[in-house]
């Protein structure tokens, strides 16, 4: 009997066909948008899910919680010796216990980008040739000193101490920034960040249009993901290069009709809801003594953190 | 491109952070003029667009793939007042929810990103488009207006980044922010953007000026001046 599948699908497809090489792009393009799209969606949900958990920071209002980011996030730029940065580093790790996250998946999260922004990024610093001073790890010996124009290359290449203070204060600095940061932004739903942001005298319009970007990111992220998907779905084999980015300026020309389309929609929704000029977002309620209580203990906490 | 925390000393990003308030106060104002009620829907998409431009990954020549920052291109499309305070609610989504870019930094990167580049781009493609009409000087137009407003503001991160052991240092002489000079943050981070991240930010302006100019040329602010 006569075989009458499509002589296409009885082609035995690349076995590498997500991989790259010798110059010819092929489906990598479509797997890596379908995952940075995954990401971002993701992230939005893990907040989402973090957030309204029952821990310490969870219960505080967002107001307490920004303020506090935004004070202990200048200490810690404003610290000189890596001492107070480790003791800045325990106490947020005790807030973090408090605050019933996962411990082992927060901090993987925080060491790993310290280590990529902090560590990785400052490392080549820890040599002579950029931070001058005492060698304590000697690596390579050249004949004779270089110096071209404002660059000098001693003779005798090594770590220097001075350039493991220099490494080690902006790993943790990195890190305990980034803890500070993770512990608010996974303690709190966005729009309660916005609306704490009132607060900071951020006009009301600017809030609105981050509320709404916010929420339409995600719906268009997942536009964009099935466009991915959609065009994945139809590819058997690696596609040219000058088709994959004509695809691609394509489906970004298609997403700014959207957009456009959506704001027009937008607008009328707005309207047909009795929206005038004024963009208004309404005052958030009262702090509660809890809160203040807490917002105090934390600034005293911050200001000790100051002189210390 | 994104500065994370602990690089800038207070001297740099307070400065920077009044610098973008200055431009975003004054970005407002024009649009409001210009678009009236309809500024908030219409910002907030134009957000949401220079957001998912990232999401794109482009082959570029040589076998690998990339995606641009955006901030060039929707400064051609939609004008480069727009451009700053759409990519700057961008950054501070990113800075808020994805934790990428520092809190302390916000303030530089909204500075570097979002109003270096709109008007780099902005500029440089007037500047070469003239009052010609001709495709290949336009398309030339676009692909620079990319290329040169991501060096110019990857210039700027080098500078910003580049002058920390200058203003602060321990009593050892240890920098205490970023630890390169200037000698050398300014050259590395000039050459990887010639050489490789400019031109992926070129390449995406150039096709996404091309596809508009055939499709929809009515929607682009550098050649109808007109933003709604």
């Amino acid at each position: 009997m006569a075989n009458r599948i499509p002589s296409f699908l009885l082609d035995k497809p690349d076995s590498d066909i997500y991989s790259e090489d010798r110059g010819k792009i092929k489906l990598s393009f479509i797997e890596r948008g379908i995952n940075q799209v995954a990401d971002v969606i993701r992230s939005g949900y893990i907040q989402w899910d973090t957030a309204t958990n029952d821990g310490f920071f969870q219960r505080l209002d967002a107001r307490i919680k920004m303020i506090f980011l935004l004070f202990f996030a200048v200490i810690v730029s404003l610290k000189k010796e890596i001492m107070p940065e480790i003791y800045l580093g325990s106490f947020i790790f005790v807030l973090v216990l408090m605050s019933r996250l996962n411990i082992f998946s927060f901090y993987k999260k925080v060491f790993f980008l310290g280590f990529l922004f902090g560590f990785l990024i400052a490392v080549p610093s820890a040599f002579n040739v950029i931070v001058k001073g005492e060698i304590i790890f000697p690596v390579f010996q050249l004949s004779k000193d270089y110096r071209f124009w404002v660059y000098h290359i001693p003779a005798d290449i090594g770590i220097t101490r001075e350039g493991i203070s220099a490494v080690s204060m902006l790993t943790i600095r990195v890190v305990n920034s980034l803890s500070i940061a993770f512990l608010v932004l996974s303690t709190t739903p966005f729009p309660d960040i916005i609306k704490a942001l009132k607060m900071l005298k951020v006009p009301d319009s600017f809030l609105m249009v981050i509320t709404l970007s916010y929420k339409y990111i995600f719906i268009f992220s997942k536009t964009v993901e099935d466009m991915h998907r959609a065009k994945k779905s139809r590819l058997l084999r690696e596609v040219n290069s000058a088709e994959a980015r004509k695809w691609a300026a394509g489906r970004m020309g298609f997403i700014f009709r959207k957009t456009r389309l959506r704001c027009d929609e937008i607008f009328k929704a707005m309207l047909s809801r009795g929206f005038s000029e004024e963009v208004k977002i309404y005052k958030p309620r009262k702090l509660k003594s809890r809160d203040i209580i807490a917002g105090a203990i934390l600034m005293i906490t911050g200001v000790f953190f100051i002189w210390y | 491109m994104h500065i994370p925390d602990g690089y800038l000393s207070p001297q740099t990003y307070v400065p920077l952070f009044g610098a973008s308030l200055v431009c975003w106060s004054i970005g407002l104002k024009k649009i409001k003029r210009e678009l009236s009620t309809k500024q908030v829907p219409y910002l907030a998409m134009a957000a949401v667009f220079s957001f998912l431009i990232m999401m794109f990954n482009i082959p570029i020549p040589g076998g690998t793939t990339g995606h641009a920052a955006g901030a060039g291109i929707i400064a051609v499309l939609l004008g480069p007042w727009t451009a700053v305070i759409a990519v700057s609610v961008v950054l501070i989504i990113q800075a808020l929810i994805f934790g990428d870019g520092g809190i302390t930094a916000i303030g530089a990167n909204c500075f570097n990103i979002a109003v270096v580049m709109p008007f780099v781009a902005f500029w440089v493609f007037n500047l070469i488009k003239g009052k010609s009409r001709d495709p290949k000087r336009l398309s030339l137009a676009a692909f620079f207006s990319g290329y040169a407003s991501l060096t110019v503001s990857a210039i700027f991160v080098a500078i910003q980044l580049g002058i920390q052991p200058l203003i602060a240092r321990s009593s050892s002489g240890t920098p205490l922010y970023a630890p390169y000079p200037l000698s050398v943050a300014l050259p590395v981070m000039a050459l990887e953007h010639l050489l490789l991240f400019s031109i992926v930010e070129g390449v995406v302006t150039l096709l996404l000026f091309k596809y508009f100019m055939k499709n929809e040329p009515e929607l682009i602010y550098a050649e109808t001046g007109n933003g709604t």
